[in-house]
């Protein structure tokens, strides 16, 4: 039962000002689009939200870095979100993702459709690549060259989910605000 | 029924969860492999709709001192970037008003009429306004877009185009992949990777092993745009595909790109004679959620024509990378070959799509590619994956490595050239040795971590990656690194082949080197023989002349001959 409980835990996200540019070298920046853990609380494959950022800090946090959550409420564009991550973590380093959990970590100095590693097929990321992604962005910042996470590659992710993710995708539209600068979010789990 | 009929619980036990009970067909037919895939009604609103939406434009145009005043029901001030720059630079505005006064009925008619040449539609089409070019082929249905294909396309000998790729980015395992690629028949051959970094050591894996073979096998590498061009103009890639464009205004704008910054990417190609051709395709827009509420034919349609526009000689389109939007709608199989067909009107090459995964079913698959396959299209597929679809990192093609021998029957069957050929196994074995240990050498040349060989071996034999021995990629990323880091060029390449006696591959790939100083592979739908020769042929010298039967390209002599000699017939004189 108590097992079940913790599977079942909420992830409970907090806006707590707009972001800031970070000045701590040992940080890594998770950005997170508008609709994450709000619209929907789990990824296409079902993967709850609140155990994806559990395992992502879990494996930036073993490294000895330090995980910071901002959320990107004017645009939803994966490659765009995780390089204005990456500019405002005070390594350079950021993890970029999206509702439907498509995941890539960015650094400050790259263009936004090149980035250092990108997880494109959301239903193929498992809790274990997620706590792997969460790692390597943190030998990143620490300045190594670690090996890149293993890509999964599954050549039906596509024709079960494209059209799938596509009308998730048209839903967070609705929850963009043009407007609203990134917010620095506070984490917590009930 | 009445209530005496139903099966009362006793309230001994739990009580019992009753589901309706199941016809065994409907279970049976449950379990069918595209019950997996996604489909989705039509929602008009968004956009996701193949063809015809309500909020789709009625074709019009006013034409005032040479410019386009008023387009599709837009006044010029009315215009986005991307109506200014088609009504600027891809409708020829002498024909306009003569090309829209044509009853669309009519128009969609002569594309059909085989008593109509070509060049006589051509004349009008590239004249028309994206809702008028929308307007005409919606009143084709899919038998009669073939037709229409069959005479439209630039090009009079189809092709097709292949992905070579590997999961784990293993350069040995690419190298022998392209040669064998190359001997089965693509005149063009496509890299991309699963880790960015890793694209200048793939691109110059597949670049060696293409040039193993016959010799004018182009190659390219997708990534990111500038290391894209920046691969090219070092020569280790042969032309350009995944520069992209989109039909609405914010898709572009998200990726800080507008109509002109394409056209100016696209000029740095050809400025160093490369090929390229750019890439759009339905769904893409919905994809971002971005669709304005229009038709998916229609956004693609105004894609055609921002590639014109540009002056691009051509397209890659028919859903691509988001097929599985447009087919997850009805009339979506349709509309990718319709937008084929648009290209082609656009006197465009067009690189028919065909490209990636979009459904479980086997007979879904083949019933897709039908269209550009009976046709013929400049690129049949785009690519065709010459490696097991689970090596392939455009996450899966719709015929793969596995298919390689089905669909050489399939142009046996139907007497229809679909760009590929029967290969013998020793041919093949002899091509990618051939290929791997030329890749061994370069690499060592360079001072890259060295191709073992057991790597060599596993590579000569391998079916995909996971035949292959593991290998550093960390330390590869560094070598790619350092390559361009150092300005490696295809020359440098050419180089160490020719002193290692790898005479033919540097031969090859310093006739595709060549042929940028030359720039006749840089026509429309240009392609090289294959011969070694580095003869090109292209929409000016391999006009499409097809006017019905005995016209046209015809699947006969030598290359028939070629056809017929697959593995596993059996000779009568043998029993």
């Amino acid at each position: 039962m108590a097992q079940a409980t913790q599977q079942e835990r909420k992830l409970v996200l907090t806006e707590a000002g707009v972001a800031e540019e970070g000045t701590k070298s040992d940080e890594v920046v998770i950005a997170i689009s508008v609709g994450f853990n709000d619209m929907k609380d789990e990824t296409l494959a079902g993967v709850r939200h609140a155990n994806v950022i559990r395992e992502m800090m879990a494996g930036i946090e073993e490294e000895g870095v330090t995980a910071r959550i901002v959320r990107f409420y004017d645009n939803l564009d994966l490659g765009v979100i995780g390089l204005r991550g990456a500019k405002l973590s005070g390594s350079g380093i950021g993890i970029g993702i999206q509702t439907r959990g498509t995941t890539l970590i960015h650094q400050e100095d790259l263009v936004p459709l090149s980035n250092l590693e990108l997880f494109p097929q959301a239903p193929l990321i498992d809790l274990e690549t997620f706590r792997a992604i969460g790692k390597n962005a943190a030998l990143y910042a620490k300045g190594e060259t670690p090996e890149p996470v293993p890509v999964a590659n599954d050549p039906m992710a596509r024709p079960t989910y494209q059209a799938l993710a596509a009308l998730w995708h048209i839903k967070e539209m609705g929850y963009k605000d043009k407007d609203k600068e990134p917010m620095e979010m506070e984490v917590s789990f009930e | 029924m009445s209530d005496d009929d139903k099966h009362i619980a006793d309230g001994g036990g739990e009580v019992e969860e009753t589901s309706p009970k199941r016809s065994k067909r409907f279970e049976a037919l449950d379990k069918r492999e595209v019950t997996k895939d996604g489909f989705v009604n039509e929602w008009p609103e968004v956009g996701f709709v193949a063809m015809e939406s309500p909020n789709d434009p009625d074709p019009s145009v006013t034409v005032e001192d040479g410019e386009i005043t008023h387009m599709d029901g837009k006044d010029r001030d009315e215009f986005d970037f991307i109506d200014r720059f088609i009504a600027d630079y891809a409708i020829n505005v002498d024909k306009a008003e003569e090309a829209m006064e044509i009853d669309s009925v009519q128009f969609a008619r002569d594309l059909v009429d085989i008593n109509v040449p070509r060049e006589e539609i051509v004349e009008l089409s590239t004249a028309m306004t994206p809702a008028k070019l929308v307007d005409v082929v919606n009143h084709l249905d899919t038998a009669e877009i073939i037709m229409a294909m069959k005479k439209m396309r630039t090009r009079q000998t189809p092709g097709n185009q292949c992905h070579v790729t590997s999961v784990e980015d293993n350069v040995a395992q690419i190298a022998a992949d392209a040669a064998e690629a190359a001997l089965r028949g693509f005149y063009e051959a496509e890299n991309t990777v699963g880790v960015a970094r890793m694209a200048p050591l793939t691109a110059l894996a597949q670049q060696i092993g293409a040039q193993c073979g016959r010799g004018g096998v182009i190659t390219q590498c997708a990534v990111e745009e500038a290391t894209e061009l920046e691969l090219g103009m070092r020569g280790m890639t042969g032309y350009a595909e995944t520069v992209s464009v989109y039909g609405t205004e914010d898709v572009f704008k998200d990726g800080d790109d507008t109509p002109w910054s394409k056209a100016f990417l696209a000029s740095g190609y050809a400025s160093r004679g490369l090929k390229m051709r750019y890439t759009s395709g339905a769904g893409s827009e919905l994809n971002m959620g971005q669709a304005e509420g229009k038709s998916m034919f229609y956004l693609e349609t105004r894609c055609v024509l921002v590639t014109k526009g540009c002056g691009v000689q051509g397209l890659q389109n028919g859903g691509i990378s988001c097929i599985a939007i447009p087919t997850s709608v009805p009339a979506g199989v349709k509309e990718v070959a319709a937008e084929n067909l648009v290209t082609m009107m656009a006197d465009l090459e067009v690189a028919s799509g065909n490209d990636q995964t979009f459904t479980h079913s086997d007979k879904r698959r083949t019933a897709r590619m039908m269209p550009q396959f009976l046709a013929g299209t400049d690129f049949i597929f785009s690519g065709y994956s010459a490696v097991p679809n689970y090596d392939n990192m455009f996450a899966g093609s719709t015929f793969d490595s596995y298919d390689f021998d089905e669909y050489n029957v399939m142009q046996r069957d139907l007497q229809v050239e679909g760009g590929t050929k029967p290969v013998d196994e020793e041919t093949v074995l002899e091509y990618r040795e051939r290929a791997v240990k030329a890749l061994q050498v370069v690499f060592e040349e360079l001072g890259f971590p060295p191709i073992t060989d057991e790597e060599v071996e596993a590579a000569i034999y391998a079916d995909g990656s996971k035949d292959m021995p593991e290998r550093s990629t960390a330390d590869d990323i560094q070598a790619a690194e350092e390559m361009m880091d150092e300005g490696i060029t295809g020359a440098d390449v050419v180089a160490i082949l020719a002193k290692n006696g790898f005479k033919g591959i540097a031969e090859n790939m310093l006739g595709i080197l060549k042929s940028r100083v030359a720039g006749d592979y840089i026509q429309t739908s240009s392609i090289f023989q294959g011969d070694g020769e580095f003869d090109v042929l292209s929409a000016v010298n391999d006009p499409n002349e097809y006017q019905g039967p005995g016209t046209g390209h015809r699947l006969t002599g030598e290359d028939w001959e070629e056809k017929k000699k697959i593995r596993f017939a059996v000779d009568p004189e043998d029993i």
